[in-house]
């Protein structure tokens, strides 16, 4: 009986529950939400659901690791009084069987679940609210594909700078961690000493001042929403989306210690590496840079090029001649167009149940932005451009692309 | 009361710097500590007749890390 009374429980409740409304929740999403809705341009409002199931799942894959890169630090100092208490208690513990000549069991551990739940539940509730507040503000101002690139661009560097930090890389690195401001930390800690709940709680909703890079472009995205609402759900279902993974991590590395503590982080580290690399990547796709991987890589890989393709479907309106795109939720074909330079012609978009990103069509160099209808035809005026000119095209987040090449 | 700084090299973020800030509220003599993970150091303003540098470099070796002073 003694022996099993400092036994930790084989899995605690909250995380079963966790868990499981993860695996509900990712169950009801493919059911409901079909392929045909994936990659949306959550941007804008094409697709309200649909648009809140891929913030949703944004967050559940990679928002929550790379959330908890840059806000880790303020759960773990939500922990860090009870954590010390553990070490004090343990060790207190130790010494008081080895005063009885016991042999060292170890004391049973506080339950560091409660207070990451805590801090989860506070961080989805301020991040609604922010995402109202920039709804609001979104609906009255806009942002133009090339604000969003640079602002895509300047994300992606800090996420970069961060998993460079985690790496070690160069001390430089160091400034890309933002520090919260003294005095609210040390209003947290003394308000909130010896108290479980409020520490947790309040760290929980400071997170809105350190948004990890994830979290940036959702929050660019609720204010590309312009809607209070809008805004609010998508704050919602990406912060709930990070939050089982968040809660795992989190959970698992204070329960398994300092060593395996590092290979999450450097794991995480990678993740937050390889996000950031994508998200500069979409920012010089949707600024229409030649440097970005896409443009540079295009010529040199086999691809979907056509020399201005006619409809492929029989009874189509199209003339011979006619130079069309043909815009997909797979991306855009062909990739490369052909097209005769010296003259202007007209590019045909045509979309058919469309509800991807590709259908916020963006031609950079010539500030062309549209949102094209799901199914349907639009006609785009592209003026004469020299022989040699490439213009590129992209969807408003940058990850389908294609060019126009003039000869 | 005197102002000390110290290197905390083994800083690895933000929260190492929270940790060691709350030194203030449970090291005898302290008025205030001020630590950095940019710069990876700490000041120190305290009580000279209540605390030594050694009792402040034994303190932070218990937060897990290595104090050196400037």
């Amino acid at each position: 009986m003694s022996r099993n009374r400092n036994r930790k429980p084989s899995l605690d409740p909250v995380i079963l529950i966790a868990l499981g409304i993860v695996f509900v929740t990712i169950a009801i999403v493919m059911v409901v939400f079909q392929s045909n809705t994936y990659d949306v341009n959550i941007a804008n409002n094409s697709g309200g659901i649909s648009q809140l199931a891929v913030a949703f799942i944004t967050g559940l894959t990679t928002g929550g690791l790379s959330c908890l890169a840059v806000q880790g630090g303020l759960l773990a100092s939500s922990l860090a009084h009870q954590i010390e208490q553990d070490y004090l208690e343990q060790a207190a513990h130790a010494e008081r069987n080895k005063q009885r000549g016991k042999k060292n069991q170890p004391a049973p551990r506080s339950n560091s679940a409660f207070p990451i739940f805590l801090f989860l539940i506070a961080k989805v509730v301020a991040y609604t609210v922010l995402g109202a507040l920039l709804g609001l503000v979104g609906s009255y101002l806009t942002l133009s594909p090339a604000t969003r690139a640079i602002l895509m661009i300047l994300i992606g560097v800090f996420m970069l700078g961060n998993a460079l930090r985690m790496f070690n890389v160069h001390p430089i690195f160091r400034y890309f961690s933002i520090e919260p401001p003294k005095f609210i930390t040390r209003y947290i800690r003394r308000t909130a000493k010896g108290t479980d709940t409020v520490t947790p709680l309040f760290l929980g909703a400071l997170t809105v001042f350190i948004p990890c890079g994830v979290t940036q472009a959702m929050m660019a995205a609720a204010l590309g929403t312009s809607s209070m609402a809008m805004g609010a759900a998508l704050m919602f279902a990406f912060t709930l989306g990070t939050s089982p993974v968040f809660f795992i991590v989190a959970y698992l590395t204070t329960e398994l210690g300092s060593r395996l503590e590092k290979l999450f982080m450097r794991f995480v580290a990678v993740v937050v590496l390889i996000l950031g690399l994508v998200t500069i990547n979409g920012g010089l796709n949707v600024l229409g840079s030649q440097l970005s991987f896409q443009n540079l890589t295009r010529n040199l890989l086999p691809s979907n090029s056509g020399s201005a393709p006619v409809a492929q479907a029989a009874g189509s309106s199209f003339a011979e001649g006619d130079v069309v795109l043909y815009v997909q939720n797979e991306g855009y074909f062909p990739q490369t167009i052909s097209a005769p330079a010296g003259k202007n012609f007209i590019l045909n978009l045509v979309t058919n149940q469309t509800y991807s990103c590709a259908r916020d069509f963006v031609i950079p160099s010539l500030d062309y932005y549209e949102l094209l209808p799901d199914t349907g035809t639009v006609q785009v005026n592209i003026p004469a451009q020299e022989k040699g000119n490439t213009l590129f095209f992209t969807c408003s987040m940058g990850m389908y692309t294609g060019q126009i090449v003039f000869e | 009361m005197v102002k000390k700084t110290f290197k905390v090299p083994d800083m690895t973020c933000t929260n190492c710097a929270m940790k060691l800030e709350s030194l203030e509220d449970t090291l005898d003599g302290v008025k205030e500590i001020n630590a950095s993970y940019h710069k990876l150091q700490m000041t120190v303003e305290y009580d000279e007749s209540k605390l030594t540098d050694e009792q402040i470099i034994a303190a932070v070796k218990k937060k897990g890390y290595q104090a050196l002073p400037v």
